[in-house]
């Protein structure tokens, strides 16, 4: 198919850079990409530090492919991101005071706040440029900052600890934390979860009429509206629906790794998921791809920065030129010259 | 009498082709100074693309362009320009952030200008104003100007040069009848001034009431150059048309039913402005009504008010009650099919899809059914033989003619109560073209009412029981187009 294809070139070129990238770092080429390799797949502690990378990352990666399929650019998946998590870090509170292993399903009602308060983030934007005809670019962005602002309030205000000495949470009871699978690594059910939401977006997106409708809106939205689909409304969904994903993956973070939030909590795990919908050409199962490509090139390149000055910072190098190979490569498709259009009035 | 052979503008055996079409074949003729020399033609008779070449923005395959005696280098505007070819574009080509006088300015090239430069290179301008008897005020913006007044701020761009040929590319089509008399006033002062005037016009009687001398372009060729005193309007509509198509066999049988009735509508463009005015009209279930008129004048508009998707301020009822596309089968065919018909990015299925999806046949619950849907859109594909592979194919991938089929199967899969088409044969060949007329008609027998718009007069007394004229937003009724074709019958 010719997705996959693209794909596999797409990945082909960015171990290309990879390459090239370590190079210009001056690091010895095939002693680094051992690191980088045994860091991501050595042994199951590595193989999971790759999945539990990719976990957020797919999350949010898919948020945007619902997001940009529809035609609306959200840019604020980090702001969604965040707001869900501080709504279910808020549940989460009551939780804890109510005696949580008391209720059942709790981690469940966590993970459900979660993605409401990303609906909800994603919605106010969503509905600026539906109705007020803000770009969604600029908006999101801008919600980004406020939603950083608001963590800072709720940690040191109404979510802070009951010691009140650190500005964060208190840490969630075992009982809520969501399920792992091994008592050495940190794999949780929300990479299950995750793969599993890939499953049912795609699904969605080409199996059923409102998944069609979607797409078409984002395809183009004048031919929906002469057909009598309201392409506003469908955006408006689309934003929601996309912030829910993100609101998820704050939830995911939240309940799967870190159990309570602090300013740290933001990793740019929101921003991050951008390339990763890019590489996977916002096609759900592509982008589950490349949200683990680019968990395992996290994993590896920490590997890495143990033993050389050169850390991370690589894989936003690869991130970067995802995002420049994406734009160029519909560049030059734009570019390509459509078949000849014929004549405006045929002899007859 | 050498002088005078030689002086005016000249074009000889021009030739240009667009891929496979032909915009102008073997074009020759001569523009004298001193006259109004109008350009007729239907749409795409080739009329814009020899303004083009003459204005240096389109460059011929082959043939020359002389002016005074001298060849024009072609497909260079700037030398054009430059040796005095002005040319009024229909759109026009204005910064309308910037004032009067700096639009005037930035006409005069080459060069940078400061802000000083302005008022001297806004004078040329200014003072052919006061000579047309035009009172302007230079630092006024130009975004706050009428539309009428922009164009004579167009035209007054052109007189700040030295000017010798000026091409007005359909400048009444924006105007109102009283500013169409002073443009009138201000070409007949420009043909006495000496200059070359040419005129791209398709109205007959502006054309016979202005013009001294009058050249006839049909799908690409000439067809006949004349002084005005020599043609009538029946010549002129011959030229323009060729042969007027045979009249209509009289239908029988079919009963009329009351269906779409419109009254006094209004209907807004994408800008706020009025594209439709007072427009009051029937079409009867089993009836064609062909509405005419060249491209702009609120075809789209009203089209996409009788679908429904376009609010609309008057009387518009269906067999009495409300248009409502959920209650009634609605079907259109938009007039831009890559902008309102396809989308681009999607396969021929997923387009044929536009409508179905809303078939209860190929739905499950929520889902689509896939086994129906392969199979209803392979039957759609060849019922309108579409030339593709296979219906996974990416529509981007076909022939122009190939997507209009795929947007015209769409619309006509099932019998609608109201269809409305616009240009639906636009790119399509003989044989397609027959077979949807055929559909078009099918739809018409079996009770649907069928509002036609097209700017191909052949179509439109082809296929329409009645006919019907769109100009600047209001609906004519045939009697003019009568009297434009002579005799009909």
């Amino acid at each position: 198919m010719n997705g996959f294809l693209r794909f596999g070139l797409l990945l082909a070129g960015l171990i290309v850079v990879l390459l090239l990238t370590l190079a210009a770092f001056q690091l010895p080429i095939v002693d680094s990409v051992k690191l980088i390799f045994d860091g991501a797949f050595s042994d199951k502690f590595a193989w999971s530090r790759s999945a539990v990378k990719m976990t957020p990352l797919l999350l949010t990666g898919l948020g945007m492919v619902i997001a940009w399929r529809a035609g609306v650019y959200n840019i604020g998946g980090e702001g969604q991101f965040v707001v869900g998590a501080i709504f279910g870090a808020a549940v989460g509170k009551g939780l804890i005071g109510a005696n949580a292993a008391a209720i059942p399903g709790g981690s469940l009602l966590v993970l459900v706040v979660c993605a409401i308060g990303g609906a909800l983030w994603a919605w106010i934007a969503g509905w600026l440029y539906v109705r007020r005809g803000v770009e969604v670019v600029i908006s999101t962005i801008l919600l980004n900052f406020i939603a950083i602002q608001l963590l800072g309030f709720a940690v040191s205000g109404p979510l802070q600890e009951q010691k009140r000495q650190v500005p964060q949470t208190d840490l969630l009871p075992e009982s809520l934390m969501l399920a792992r699978f091994d008592r050495q690594t940190d794999v949780h059910l929300g990479t299950v979860l995750a793969l599993v939401m890939a499953v049912v977006l795609t699904i969605f997106l080409y199996r059923t009429v409102a998944g069609y409708r979607l797409r078409l809106v984002g395809d183009n939205p004048k031919v929906a509206r002469v057909n009598y689909i309201d392409p506003g409304r469908v955006q408006l969904s689309a934003m929601a629906l996309s912030g829910a994903m993100c609101g998820l993956a704050g939830g995911v973070e939240y309940l799967g790794l870190v159990g309570q939030l602090g300013t740290t909590f933001p990793q740019q795990w929101g921003f991050l998921g951008i390339p990763v919908a890019l590489l996977g050409g916002l096609n759900p199962m592509l982008t589950a791809g490349a949200a683990f490509f680019f968990g395992a090139l996290f994993a590896g390149t920490e590997n890495l920065a143990r033993f050389t000055p050169a850390g991370t910072t690589i894989v936003y190098v690869i991130q970067a030129t995802a995002v420049l190979a994406y734009v160029g490569l519909n560049g030059l498709r734009k570019a390509r010259p459509k078949p000849e259009e014929e004549s405006a009035s045929t002899p007859s | 009498m050498d002088m005078t052979a030689k002086s005016g503008l000249h074009v000889e055996n021009i030739v240009k082709r667009f891929g496979t079409l032909t915009a102008l074949e073997n074009v020759s003729a001569s523009f004298r100074p001193g006259e109004i020399h109008a350009v007729l033609g239907e749409n795409g008779a080739g009329k814009s693309t020899l303004m083009g070449i003459l204005s240096g923005f389109v460059v011929p395959d082959s043939g020359t362009v002389m002016l005074n005696g001298n060849p024009v280098p072609v497909g260079r505007p700037f030398d054009c320009k430059r040796l005095g070819i002005e040319m009024i574009h229909q759109h026009f080509t204005l910064v309308s952030e910037f004032t009067i006088a700096e639009n005037f300015a930035l006409s005069r090239l080459p060069g940078l200008m400061s802000s000083s430069e302005v008022s001297a290179r806004a004078e040329p301008s200014l003072a052919a104003a006061t000579r047309l008897g035009w009172e302007l005020e230079p630092g006024r913006r130009v975004s706050s100007l009428s539309v009428g007044a922009q164009q004579r701020i167009e035209i007054l761009k052109a007189l700040g040069g030295d000017a010798q040929v000026i091409i007005f590319d359909e400048p009444t089509a924006v105007l109102s009848p009283d500013e169409v008399e002073d443009l009138f006033r201000v070409l007949r002062q420009l043909k006495t001034d000496g200059h070359v005037v040419i005129l791209i016009a398709h109205k007959l009687s502006e054309v016979l009431s202005i013009a001294d001398h009058v050249t006839v372009l049909r799908r690409g060729k000439w067809i006949a150059s004349a002084p005005i005193a020599e043609v009538d309007e029946r010549k002129l509509a011959e030229w323009m048309v060729g042969e007027l198509p045979p009249p209509l066999p009289e239908r029988k049988g079919t009963k009329l039913v009351p269906g779409l009735v419109g009254q006094d509508l209004t209907v807004l463009g994408d800008r706020g402005e009025a594209a439709i005015k007072n427009c009051s009209f029937e079409i009867k279930r089993g009836e064609i009504l062909g509405i005419g008129g060249v491209d702009g004048n609120g075809q789209l508009e009203l089209a996409e008010a009788l679908v429904a998707v376009r609010p609309v301020a008057g009387a518009l009822s269906f067999a009495g009650k409300q248009v409502n596309a959920e209650e009634m089968r609605i079907s259109y065919v938009p007039q831009d099919r890559q902008h309102d018909g396809l989308a681009m990015g999607m396969t021929i299925e997923e387009n044929l899809l536009i409508t179905g999806h809303r078939k209860p046949m190929l739905r499950k619950g929520p889902f689509l059914n896939f086994r129906a849907l392969h199979q209803w859109a392979n039957e759609l594909v060849k019922r309108f033989s579409v030339k593709a592979n296979s219906p996974a194919d990416r529509v981007a991938g076909l022939s122009g003619g190939n997507q209009q089929k795929v947007v015209v199967s769409r619309a006509l899969d099932e019998q609608p109560d109201l269809l409305v088409v616009v240009n639906p044969t636009r790119g399509l060949d003989i044989r397609a073209t027959e077979y949807v007329h055929s559909k078009i008609q099918e739809a018409r027998d079996a009770g649907a009412a069928v509002a036609l718009f097209s700017t191909d007069l052949d179509e439109i007394y082809t296929l329409a029981d009645r006919v019907m004229f769109l100009s600047r937003g209001e609906l004519i009724a045939d009697t003019g187009a009568e009297s434009l074709l002579g005799a009909k019958a």
